[in-house]
């Protein structure tokens, strides 16, 4: 509609000179340090995964197998799925549509929830068990370490990254750091009936979610006095 | 932005030439302050740059950029550093191509300034997306990557930003609504 008025070259000068004192690495050095954050972080979940199944549970009767692995496998292909859908970016430098991480954060522990029906609708002597109130604290308290590895790896990823959305990012970030700590603890946790299944395990990744939009607003988003360098 | 991405240290200065006056205008519009501006352009170039270490081969930067410019702008305001001057008078756009008569210059700048007041009434969301279209030369999917919504979103906030000018200029903005991509 209208001739754009330019900047001045001074300011080109300047930012050009900026940008040579300021070394970044290329993209190809920076995937490295990428896959060096998730490993601290997923190696720390592991690590605290290893040090409590040594503990071992307090469930007096051990789940049947195929139990355990039915649902490990349900809960690890939705850590996957949030994974991708709410971590990686995708083709956009500003990630996926907003849609996506909405669906990350809302449907996450919805979906690990429904995929722990038919499980217990197959086992269904794993829906009777003793677990009470001291136990689902325990398992709040579980999930919520063993995902808290990968929530700031994937902070750390996506630090300084989001102009447009950073809260609801962080929120699909805690989802996706609250289904991976579940399906670590899976394993070792030894109860499966329904009000622990909400209580112990669902309820951790929708706190985590909630977490993630704290970690949204002080570490995903991009400000203007950021000095911080992009992970 | 692919070759500074892969390591080709001087395609900076490219990226900054194809980035930095489109920057430079958007938010010149914003703040109205020419020094404050172009604070701002350099803040968003230097984000772009620190990102080259993440930066996705094959994505699209200049929604990227803008979308930086406006969040650093809208920190800005945030901290009530904003220097509103709703009496300058200076024309942001420049002076007159030669060949160009007084008086078309003048109707020109009175239809500007027509459209600048009906636009700066309507709510942020229906002027920013109209700005970025029009003004900025964004695609709608564009807009809506910068503005963190849907492209069904911006195309009604633009619409009816259009439909504001329409009822106070009249079918002189006859043209502004065509060519939505």
């Amino acid at each position: 509609m209208s001739l754009a008025p330019l900047p001045t070259a001074q300011l080109r000068a300047r930012v050009l000179d900026a940008a040579r004192r300021e070394r970044v690495a290329a993209s190809g050095e920076g995937a490295r340090g990428r896959v060096a954050v998730l490993l601290r972080g997923f190696g720390v979940a592991a690590a605290i995964a290893v040090a409590a199944g040594i503990h071992g549970s307090e469930a007096k009767t051990p789940r049947p197998l195929g139990c355990i692995l039915s649902l490990e496998l349900l809960w690890l292909s939705l850590a996957v799925a949030a994974t991708w859908a709410g971590v990686d970016r995708g083709r956009s430098m500003l990630g996926r549509p907003k849609a996506w991480r909405v669906a990350v954060a809302a449907l996450t522990p919805a979906a690990m929830l429904a995929a722990w029906l038919p499980v217990a609708f197959a086992w269904p002597q794993t829906l009777v068990d003793t677990s009470g109130l001291r136990v689902h604290l325990i398992c709040i308290g579980m999930t919520m370490a063993l995902a808290a590895g990968p929530l700031i790896a994937f902070a750390r990823l996506r630090r300084a990254s989001d102009p447009v959305s950073p809260r609801l990012t962080g929120a699909a970030l805690g989802a996706a750091a609250g289904a991976w700590g579940d399906a670590a603890h899976l394993p070792i946790c030894g109860y499966t009936a329904p009000a622990h299944i909400v209580i112990g395990h669902i309820l951790p990744v929708v706190l985590l979610a909630l977490v993630g939009v704290v970690v949204g607003d002080r570490v995903v988003a991009l400000r203007a006095e950021d000095a911080r360098s992009p992970g | 932005m692919e070759r500074y991405g892969a390591g080709d240290e001087a395609a900076f200065a490219a990226v900054y030439d194809a980035l930095a006056p489109r920057l430079y205008g958007y938010l010149l519009r914003q703040t109205r302050d020419a020094s404050r501006a172009e604070d701002l352009v350099q803040q968003t170039m230097l984000h772009i740059h620190r990102a080259r270490v993440r930066f996705i081969p094959g994505a699209r930067v200049t929604p990227w950029a803008f979308a930086i410019a406006r969040r650093l702008f809208l920190d800005g305001l945030r901290r009530g550093r904003r220097e509103v001057q709703v009496a300058d008078d200076r024309d942001p756009d420049g002076g007159p191509s030669p060949g160009v008569s007084a008086e078309d210059v003048v109707h020109a700048r009175e239809f500007a300034a027509q459209i600048e007041r009906v636009l700066a009434g309507l709510p942020s969301s229906q002027r920013t997306a109209f700005e970025l279209i029009k003004y900025h030369d964004l695609s709608v999917a564009d807009a809506a990557h910068v503005l963190g919504t849907t492209v069904a979103a911006v195309k009604l906030r633009a619409h009816r930003a259009y439909e504001a000018l329409r009822f106070a200029l009249g079918d002189a903005v006859g043209d502004l609504e065509k060519g939505e991509r």
